[in-house]
Parts: C-alpha cells; sequence; structure tokens
C-alpha cells in the first residue's frame, strides 16, 4: 500500500519530469470574411512545467489572447497541437480555470450567482454549505462580498474582472489561464491582487501552473518565472523567453533596485518598444 | 420615491384619449353618410350600456349574456394559445440550438405559416370530431409560428462569451439550458408570445364563426343574423379592448424580463 506521503513523492517526482503544458508546433488561421484565411500565430512551441508562472507579453493584437485560447481549448490549433498534463486539449475543461479578456459574466446573475454556478456545476460533491463558503470565501478575496448582490451592469470594470478573477480561483484548478486579469484595475488594487494570486499560489504548494497575458512588464517580472515575449502578427511567433532570476518571496518595493530586475526589464522593454528615445522618432 | 402618475403617465393617458376621441369622430362621420345604416356610438352605446347591465345571464344555449360569451372565448384562445407556446417554445429552442434542425424545419414552417385559420378549420374538425376542439386547434397551429420563430432566433443569437461561460466551467446540458440559454433566450420568448397572443385573438372570432355555439366570434354572427348592429360594434369594441389588454399584458411581461445591459 502506497502510504500517502509516498503518494505525494510520487506525484512530485512525476510533476518534475513532464511539463505541465506543452504547446507544440503550433499555428492558427482563421477564416476570414471572404474566403481568405488570417494566419494569427505560426509554429509556436512552448513548455510549461507544474508550478509556473509564465508571463506572455506582446503588442496589442499579437496573437496573445489567440495562443491562450490554444490551452483553455477555446480555440482549436490549426495544425499542431497542445497537451495539458499529458492530455490532448480538445476543448475547454474544468482543469484549466479562465480568466477571460472580456470578464464573460452572465449580465443576468448577481456576482455571488455568477461564482456560485462556476463552482456548483464544477464542485459538484461538495455540499451546498460548503460551495457557499467556497463562494463567500473567494469574493471576499477580491474584496466583492459587500457587493455579491449587485449584477454585472452595476459594476465597474474593475469590479467586473475581479469577479472573473473570483470565479476561475474559486473552481480551484491546476492551471490558471488569466488573459490581462489586471487590465482594468487601478494600481492600488492591481498590487494587492497581485499578492493575493501568489498568497493562493502558495497556500497550493506553488503547485498551481499559472499562464497569464499581460501588457504591463512590471507585472510580468514580478509575477512570473518566465516571461515570454511575443513578435507582432500576422503569423506572429515567439521572439524570446526572458527569465526571470529573482528569489521569491519577492517584495515589490526591494526587487526594483536588484541589478537583475533592471536588467530584465530594460531587456524586456527593448524588445517590446522599438523606439527608446524621443530622437530617434524624431529623425529617423 | 416614483408617484404612480408620473408626467409620463398623464400624457400616455391624453393621447390616448385623444385617440378614442378620433375613432368617436370617424364613426360619427361615417354613420352620418350612411345615414345611420350603420349606427352612430351613442346608438350602439345604449345597446352596449343594456348588454353590460346584465353581463352573465344565461337564457338556453343560443341567448347567453356578453360576458358569458366573452369568457369562453378567452378560455378557449388560453387553450390553444397555450398548446401552440407548449409546442413552440421547445421546438423554437431545438431549432435555435442546432442548425442542422433549423436547416431542415425552416422550409416546413414557411409553407404552413401563412395557411389561413380558416383553411385548418375542416381538418381539426375531422381529428377532433367535434367543433371545440377544431376552434382550439386552429387558434393553436396559426398562433405558435411567431413564439417558434421568435425562440429559435433568440436561441441562436446568444453570444459565444456565454457559451463560452458554459464550456469554460463544465455546465451540464440543463445547467446550460436553465442558467444560460433561457435566460437569454427569454425576452425573445416573450416577444414571440405578445405576436402569438395577438393572433390567436384575431383567429378566435373566425373560428367561432364557423363553429357556433357560445363565444365572442359567435355572437357576432349571431348579431348579423339577428341584424343588431349595434351589438355587432359593441362586440367590436370588446374585441379590440380585450385585444389591448392581452398585449398589454405581455409588454408588461417583456418590460419586466428584459434586464439592463444585454451585453
Ligand atoms: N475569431 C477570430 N476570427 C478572426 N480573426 C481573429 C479571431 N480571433 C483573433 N483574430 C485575429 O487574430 C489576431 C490576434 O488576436 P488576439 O489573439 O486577440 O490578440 P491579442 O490578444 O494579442 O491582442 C488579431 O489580428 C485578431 O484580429
Ligand atoms: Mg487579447
Amino acid at each position: 500500500m502506497i502510504t500517502e506521503l509516498e503518494n505525494e513523492i510520487l506525484i512530485e517526482k512525476k510533476a518534475e519530469t513532464s511539463n505541465c503544458i506543452s504547446v507544440k508546433n503550433v499555428t492558427i488561421s482563421f477564416k476570414t470574411n471572404g474566403k481568405g484565411t488570417f494566419t494569427a500565430v505560426k509554429d509556436i512551441d512552448l513548455d510549461i512545467k507544474k508550478g509556473e508562472i509564465v508571463s506572455i507579453i506582446g503588442h496589442s493584437g499579437c496573437g496573445k489572447s489567440t495562443l491562450m485560447n490554444s490551452i483553455s481549448g477555446m480555440v482549436k490549433p490549426t495544425s499542431g497541437e497542445v497537451t495539458v498534463n499529458g492530455n490532448k486539449v480538445t476543448g475547454p475543461g474544468p482543469d484549466r480555470g479562465i480568466v477571460f479578456q472580456n470578464y464573460s459574466l452572465l449580465p443576468w446573475m448577481t456576482v455571488y450567482r455568477n461564482v456560485y454556478e462556476a463552482v456548483d456545476s464544477v464542485l459538484k460533491d461538495k455540499s451546498a454549505a460548503e460551495k457557499k463558503e467556497i463562494v463567500e470565501y473567494n469574493l471576499k478575496m477580491v474584496n466583492l462580498l459587500q457587493h455579491k448582490d449587485k449584477l454585472p451592469s452595476q459594476l465597474s470594470g474593475g469590479m467586473k474582472q475581479r469577479t472573473a478573477i473570483a470565479r476561475a480561483f474559486a473552481i480551484n484548478p491546476s492551471v490558471l489561464l488569466l488573459d490581462e486579469p489586471f487590465g482594468a484595475l487601478d494600481a492600488l488594487t492591481k498590487g494587492s491582487m497581485h499578492v493575493e494570486l501568489l498568497k493562493i499560489w502558495n497556500l497550493n504548494k506553488r503547485q498551481q501552473t499559472i499562464v497569464m497575458v499581460t501588457h504591463d512588464i512590471e507585472e510580468a517580472i514580478f509575477l512570473s518565472d518566465r516571461v515570454v515575449v511575443m513578435n507582432d502578427g500576422p503569423e506572429a511567433t515567439i521572439r524570446e523567453i526572458v527569465n526571470i532570476n529573482i528569489a521569491r518571496p519577492r517584495n515589490k518595493k526591494d526587487i526594483v533596485h536588484l541589478p537583475e530586475y533592471m536588467k530584465v526589464h530594460d531587456k524586456l522593454l527593448s524588445l517590446l518598444v522599438k523606439n527608446l528615445s524621443i530622437d530617434d522618432v524624431i529623425f529617423e | 420615491m416614483k408617484s404612480i402618475f408620473s408626467l409620463k403617465t398623464l400624457y400616455s393617458i391624453v393621447y390616448f384619449v385623444g385617440s378614442m376621441v378620433i375613432l368617436l369622430l370617424i364613426w360619427s362621420l361615417v354613420s352620418a353618410i350612411t345615414k345611420n345604416e350603420i349606427p352612430g356610438p351613442i346608438a350602439t352605446w345604449s345597446v352596449f350600456f343594456e348588454m353590460l347591465k346584465d353581463p352573465f345571464y344565461d337564457y338556453g344555449p343560443n341567448d347567453k349574456g356578453i360576458g358569458i360569451q366573452l369568457w369562453s372565448s378567452i378560455k378557449r384562445v388560453m387553450m390553444g394559445f397555450g398548446l401552440g407556446s407548449l409546442l413552440a417554445i421547445p421546438l423554437g429552442m431545438l431549432m435555435g440550438g442546432s442548425k442542422f434542425t433549423m436547416n431542415l424545419l425552416n422550409p416546413l414552417i414557411q409553407v404552413l405559416r401563412p395557411v389561413s385559420p380558416l383553411a385548418w378549420f375542416p381538418l381539426g374538425l375531422l381529428a377532433f370530431k367535434a367543433s371545440e376542439g377544431a376552434t382550439i386547434f386552429i387558434i393553436a397551429i396559426t398562433s405558435l409560428w411567431p413564439t417558434l420563430i421568435n425562440t429559435a432566433f433568440g436561441v441562436s443569437s446568444i453570444p459565444d462569451d456565454h457559451k463560452n461561460v458554459g464550456k469554460a466551467f463544465g455546465f451540464s446540458r440543463w445547467k446550460y439550458i436553465t442558467k444560460i440559454l433561457i435566460p437569454f433566450a427569454l425576452p425573445h420568448i416573450i416577444t414571440g408570445l405578445r405576436l402569438a397572443i395577438g393572433v390567436a385573438w384575431m383567429v378566435i372570432v373566425a373560428g367561432e364563426m364557423l363553429s357556433g355555439g357560445v363565444g365572442i366570434g359567435f355572437f357576432v354572427w349571431d348579431s348579423w343574423n339577428g341584424l343588431s348592429l349595434e351589438k355587432i360594434l359593441s362586440a367590436i369594441l370588446i374585441i379590440g379592448f380585450v385585444g389591448l389588454l392581452l398585449d398589454k399584458f405581455f409588454n408588461g411581461l417583456q418590460n419586466y424580463f428584459a434586464y439592463e445591459n444585454k451585453k
């Protein structure tokens, strides 16, 4: 008989050796209005280990959401394949919690109901009281408990986003896919959401794999183990993957003074911004 | 606090009264031109008033008060409308949910929808062996189309955003139907029902003229045979006002279920 501890060790071993998410040679094309096709991303290879936090960064419209959606199963690759925990992705599943870029809340349900229905659907075996507790815990985490009876139409953009975050977290998925999750938040709320995200990740013994799309270089560095920088589309590819070798736990105030921070910050900036000074723009 | 008589309700009452005044003017004019062959509002009113004095008298099968006539018509309409809707809503959902069913059934609907209720009547008689069943049948079959089409449209236009929620969080088929499909399609379904009740109320008069018995349509026919144009005009007014009330009721439902911000 395998004891629980042994079992845990076995799982850890397996996790160390295998990738959690594996994007193999993925190309995604869309049919355009006419008869043509538009290739958003091309020949993408990306392996993400269990428990890693990876950010995808790139200019608007380069295909970040498209790449994310191929992992979530919302979009089928035209060629290539995506596997999650060894299984080929053929559609969305509750092992992957998604925060959509446009929040995707159901407008006829309150904040509480939006989260509850997801929990009720995924965590079927839990009792009603347990589900209620999970929902309220997650709403509290995003500071929305006092707004739980509001409809999405009565919420600000940031509040909608936090509801979507609570919903994805509440089903406790092994993979979290966050598409610009903090985009609509003010700087203060954003900061506390970063901390909450890492708290949850720590609570889950850093076993949860997180993939996040962002525009924000500081955010990417603070949160991630690696940052995937994408080229501009069409036929966008991965430009470079930058490792963030900053020890955890990271302190937002302190890490900005580290040489490693400045190095990766400069690097990401120069990868993303072509014209670094105004002179270049004027005299080019 | 909202006062019951807001300016808006006051305006709509004023407009309604204005409309009725126009009706009375045209009516009086027509009556004058035909030299009272068509009775005017005042002559009609005295007959109408007599009818309303004792609406529920019952002097045997061919002589019943207007209230009894109206009530039996409303019951029939509700039966036909209810049966039609019970068929139309699930079928509409099926069509809206699958391109295959939509493509398969759409031509059938296009062919059957324009058929007059009068044309269905003999088939109803044959099938139900009774005029009562036939009347309900023609109401059902002619009033189900707006509900069917609107339901199918509502279900087929559910945005991907909403569908994605169901997919991402593994909603069961039942949860998808009750938490996403129906809430989204409900305003469309109610629009369909509102159109359908209008059709049903129009068809009842024709149906009852053919079937005889009791009912507002039969009452019109009977008054024609008794050469009481005042009664016919009174019945027309009653039919109009009941139709208006039915429409207002479904309009109220529509407003109640039209949630804000459908984006
Ligand atoms: N369903 C779709 N049909 C057609 N084109 C699409 C579709 N989804 C995305 N695209 C196109 O693919 C490109 C990448 O889109 P997206 O992944 O949303 O970019 P990002 O998230 O990086 O801003 C864009 O040019 C967009 O217009
Ligand atoms: Mg995007």
